[in-house]
């Protein structure tokens, strides 16, 4: 899978940021270094997009649409990491 | 010595039809909440008062939401009518020169900065005269470097005379 367009990380980083400041939390790095964590972060998964197909059992591994398995994995991500959401 | 000759506080800024900053509330404190990744902009209205003298500046009061680090940039502009200006108000707009500035942000979210800009470009303006001040955050780094990150709350500005 390629990675985002220019236009989608920089609106994913946008969003990233008015998420961080609705919540009030505290931010270490400048907009420039978080940007280039977003981008790596968008990289890695387009790296690593086999090997996490590969690592889905069947039957949902064929039988769950791309979306279905990202939207898997971004619940588990947010359930492990992220509070408030 | 300076005078305050203006104090804009949110609950009296008016917008653009796009990109301008979102009124909030932060910890029951009335306040603007400009953006990190798009230049934003409000305005508010003010009649020059008599006696204004000397050079102006715009002291821009403001705290980070999330921002520990980095620098914010703020701009301030400003539209200034004189009777029998030939200037069509319904059709036209005509601010001077942007005056801009820039800050270290504070090391703690939430704690206060306050940022004094020179209105080197000042439209000419005089006593009496119907005036219009843009502020908005300059978030895209046009004029100088602004890095910090997440939205930048505003909370007042204080225009002081015979700076």
């Amino acid at each position: 899978m390629a990675i985002l367009s220019d236009a989608d990380r920089r609106d994913l980083w946008a969003q990233y940021m008015r998420d961080i400041s609705d919540l009030r939390e505290p931010c270490a790095i400048n907009k420039t270094d978080l940007r280039a964590a977003l981008d790596a972060m968008d990289q890695w998964v387009s790296d690593n997009q086999a090997s996490f197909n590969a690592a889905i059992p069947l039957p949902a591994r064929t039988a769950l649409t791309s979306s279905q398995k990202a939207r898997g994995l971004m619940l588990v991500i947010s359930k492990r990491f992220v509070k408030g959401v | 010595m300076a005078n305050t000759r203006a104090e804009l506080f949110p609950e009296s800024a008016h917008f653009p039809s796009s990109n301008f900053p979102q009124v909030v509330t932060v910890n029951a404190r009335p306040a603007l909440a400009y953006d990190a990744s798009t230049d934003e902009t409000a305005y508010w209205t003010a009649f020059a008062p008599q006696g204004l003298t000397g050079t102006m500046n715009a002291t821009v009061t403001y705290i980070m939401a999330s921002a520990t680090s980095g620098s914010a940039r703020w701009g301030v502009q400003v539209e200034a009518v004189t009777d029998g200006d030939a200037l069509d108000l319904d059709a036209t707009t005509s601010f001077d020169t942007a005056n801009t500035g820039g800050a270290t942000v504070p090391g703690t979210a939430g704690y206060i900065d306050q940022l004094a800009i020179t209105l080197t470009n000042a439209d000419s303006i005089a006593a009496g005269d119907y005036v219009r001040f843009a502020v908005y955050r300059d978030a895209d780094g046009t004029s100088g470097t602004d890095d910090a990150t997440g939205d930048a709350y505003l909370l007042g500005v204080e225009f002081r005379d015979g700076v």
